[in-house]
């Protein structure tokens, strides 16, 4: 039987496109390190004739092979739209909204470690024996409340109960602990968070800030005595986890006031001037330009404000831009992040007088985290 | 190593089909026995020596077989030494911690007898089944003797088939494995089973196991109805995706397996179902068990008895626990209803009802192969036929997965098909079935490399 031209096709196709895949696994360059991902990727398996009898090598071949795939990006990109395109993002952990929005899904309750960080919230401020402020900063998701989940979302509606779960937390608190109203100011105003991240955005984060010091009587700069430097080209954390990676990016807000505030973190002895690491710009995760990221525990002076007090903020990576506006307002603010920092912050305050202690949390991290219990 | 793999895809497949056409054809059936012994050590080396110890002795009761029928002795004596002894290797290492604590169960002063710790052999249970049928066919004379111990290790190891079947009877490739002839077109529709098998597994039935997954932990009768639809799909597109992808892969190589499924979903009775459903699971059994053991030849009361038999074995076949005993019989007694009465009433009665009947028997059996404790299988149970209110969360599970589900339904039935192969000679639908074949293939790749792509949120430094 004489072989027709379709058939030959098909195998050339079939197999060109295994050879073409096998080639580039062992021709192209391999990266260390994903950005996207925020992880470092499988390292070349190293033979072994211990790791092979165990079927270990077998194990990070498989592995390697899959994290060095030809095209990961496209594929994994691929991929992404099939699902958003049959329906099934909402199964997924973020959601693609109106505006090219994309947020967290809807933050779950969790008992267990809503009992762990109140009781430690309380102990803590029981044993200062002195008020602390607390707040919970309410998802990008919930502020986005009335935009729909975009693309074939059938009979789909999600609703966001981060209101009815801050309300219960804050009415787990006594006394001592005094809860700031964070709702009323992000309600209903999505563009206080990014598009395409899980933070809220510089100017949602001088709204906290506006509302915290008017909650305290304190002074505070305004608006306008802020000059805004814009950024384009942020696209965040919910970006990379939908790897939709049509998206666009965004604008993400230096807002520059002249003072001079020097920071200096646990990790370096090195004082930096202002608040902003410009060389964060460059990397894929921008938000990192506050406050160079995450660290167990930052110091911000500002020398203008001598004799303001002091501020100690208990936080997560939400504060990163808070913290910025804050020092605008104390001689000094302290940062301490509990899932790095593992020394008594009751220790901390007894060394330093501190004239305000925050307690501040996004929802998300209150829901899942319960390195507070280090708190003490 | 699993097909759906990119070691197997973008490695092992074009190297072994590289290797395999630059080889003489003396060469093809040892150089597919050796990639075929890397293909099964890849994940348990260790056992490696099992398969060994397996090839060698049913080689050896073939030959021995056959032998004594050249001497004109009886052969029964090695027929059961050889049952015996695979039937050993099964039991030990699939059984043997299921019998003692079903023993232990029964009799509590055992309990302090202990096994040491087995893992269960990839592939075990078919390449046993298809051992045994080698040495039956010989004694039968149902097929010749293999001399050839690498052609006999091919056979069994063959890679396409070795994990998830289907079970290939030797008397039904004991020709190819001698005498093949490779060529383009079955290498091109090869192709095409192949694609469409790893299709139906990956962009299928993993999602469908996932919808399923995602059920069990939500409230509401319809969301436990769609969950274990789910599961119905999924376990139909994983098995019958395994073996086009089996089936596919022979083509490449140029063997012909038997077709194992043929759209067991648009069955009208039980009887018609596993006639349609693992196929050659079903042939196996009725070929070495059922007719052995008497068949419908030795009156009703004894064919019962032979139903039952075998139907417990079946179940058993499929997993050491009691819940696939159950199973087993549960098909069991519906096979012996219909035989008996049922089929000649469903003769009378509408299409679509007899339709409806096999499948939510069907689909209630699934719960029972999935939960292996009986408590929780009542829990599932009580799920389904008790009302309760869906949440808001379960009708978004449903409503995200409707479509998708649309396709796996239509996917089981043969409409596609059907209305491809009436047009089979045009040029459209033949150029078509390429594209779309490629497009299949590419979403396979991106799904599969979706499962490794793991975003860390929070990241210091």
């Amino acid at each position: 039987m004489k072989a027709r031209k379709d058939e030959i096709l098909t195998i050339v196709l079939f197999c060109g496109f295994l050879s073409v895949m096998l080639l580039c696994y062992l021709l192209l360059p391999k990266k260390d390190f994903s950005e996207k991902e925020k992880r470092y990727l499988e390292k070349a398996p190293v033979f072994s004739g211990e790791e092979l009898l165990s079927g270990k090598l077998s194990d990070s071949i498989e592995k390697y092979m899959a994290d060095h795939i030809p095209g990961r990006d496209f594929f994994v990109g691929l991929d992404a739209y099939v699902s958003l395109l049959s329906g099934r993002q909402i199964t997924g952990d973020v959601r693609l909204l109106t505006g090219e929005r994309i947020v967290e899904a809807p933050v779950e309750w969790n008992e267990t470690a809503v009992q762990k960080n109140v009781s430690a919230i309380l102990s803590f401020a029981d044993s200062l024996d002195r008020p602390i402020d607390f707040m919970i900063i309410p998802s990008a998701g919930w502020a986005s409340d009335n935009s729909r989940v975009a693309t074939l979302d059938f009979f789909g509606q999600e609703s966001y109960a981060d209101e009815q779960h801050i309300s219960s937390v804050y009415g787990r608190m006594d006394e001592n602990v005094r809860c700031m109203d964070t709702l009323n100011v992000m309600r209903g105003r999505e563009e206080l968070y990014y598009r395409t991240d899980h933070h809220w955005t510089s100017e949602g984060a001088y709204e906290m800030y506006r509302a915290y010091m008017t909650s305290l009587n304190r002074k505070y700069l305004s608006k306008e005595e802020f000059t805004v430097e814009s950024v384009p080209g942020f696209r965040g954390s919910t970006y990379s986890r939908s790897a939709l990676w049509n998206v666009s990016g965004e604008d993400l807000e230096l807002w520059h006031s002249g003072t001079e505030l020097l920071v200096t973190n646990g990790e370096s002895d090195d004082t930096h001037k202002g608040v902003f690491y410009r060389q964060r710009l460059e990397e894929n995760d921008k938000y990192t330009v506050y406050l160079d990221g995450n660290h167990s525990i930052v110091r911000i002076e500002n020398p203008a404000m001598a004799g303001a007090g002091k501020l100690l903020v208990i936080r997560d990576s939400y504060s990163n831009s808070l913290g910025c506006f804050l020092a605008e307002s104390y001689e000094t603010v302290v940062l301490v992040d509990m899932r790095y920092y593992k020394k008594p912050a009751s220790q901390l305050c007894a060394q330093e007088e501190f004239a305000d202690i925050l307690v501040c949390y996004s929802i998300g991290n209150f829901m899942s985290d319960t390195n507070l219990v280090w708190l003490r | 190593m699993l097909f759906s793999s990119n070691v197997f895809l973008f490695a092992f497949l074009p190297a072994v089909l590289l290797m395999y056409y630059l080889s003489p054809r003396w060469l093809r059936n040892p150089v597919l026995l050796l990639v075929s012994l890397f293909f099964y050590g890849w994940g348990e080396p260790a056992y490696l020596l099992l398969m060994a110890v397996t090839i060698v002795l049913n080689y050896l009761c073939g030959a021995w077989v056959h032998i004594r029928r050249e001497k004109g002795k009886r052969m029964e004596g090695v027929l059961i030494f050889s049952v015996v002894g695979n039937m050993l290797i099964l039991g030990y290492f699939k059984y043997a911690g299921f019998f003692l604590d079903s023993v232990q169960a029964l009799i509590p002063s055992l309990s302090k007898v202990s096994l040491p710790e087995i893992v269960l052999p990839i592939g075990i249970s078919f390449y046993i089944f298809q051992s045994l049928s080698y040495v039956i066919d010989v004694y039968r004379q149902d097929a010749p003797v293999q001399k050839n111990l690498l052609t006999f290790g091919t056979y069994v190891t063959l890679f396409p088939q070795l994990i998830a079947g289907p079970i290939v009877r030797y008397r039904d490739v004991a020709e190819q494995m001698e005498n093949r002839r490779e060529n383009i077109s079955d290498f091109a529709s090869g192709v095409h089973l192949f694609v469409a098998g790893l299709s139906k597994k990956v962009l299928l039935a993993n999602p469908m196991g996932n919808l399923w997954n995602l059920a069990q932990a939500e409230q509401g009768t319809a969301v436990a109805w769609m969950g274990i639809i789910a599961y119905s799909l999924q376990i139909y597109f994983d098995f019958s995706g395994y073996s086009d992808m089996a089936r596919g892969l022979g083509r490449m190589f140029g063997f012909e397996f038997l077709e194992n499924f043929n759209y067991p979903y648009i069955s009208r009775s039980i009887t018609e179902f596993w006639r349609r459903w693992h196929i050659s699971l079903s042939t196996w059994f009725r070929e070495y068990v059922y007719i052995p053991l008497g068949g419908n030849r030795r009156g009703l009361k004894r064919q019962i008895v032979n139903l039952l038999i075998v139907w417990l074995l079946t179940g058993l076949w499929h997993g050491a626990s009691w819940n696939f005993v159950l199973w087993g019989l549960y098909y069991a007694v519906f096979l012996i209803l219909e035989k008996l009465f049922l089929l000649k009433w469903m003769e009378r009665i509408p299409r679509g009802v007899c339709h409806v009947y096999t499948l939510v028997i069907v689909v209630l059996g699934w719960a029972l192969f999935y939960f292996e404790s009986l408590p929780a299988l009542a829990d599932f149970l009580a799920r389904l036929f008790l009302p309760q209110a869906v949440t808001q969360t379960g009708i978004n599970l449903i409503s995200a997965h409707l479509p998708l589900m649309a396709v796996a339904v239509f996917s089981a039935t043969p409409a596609a098909k059907q209305l491809l192969d009436a047009r089979k000679s045009s040029t459209i639908i033949r150029y078509g079935k390429i594209a779309a074949a490629a497009c299949a293939l590419l979403l396979c790749v991106a799904a599969l490399a979706r499962q490794s792509y793991n975003p860390f949120i929070y990241f210091r430094f």
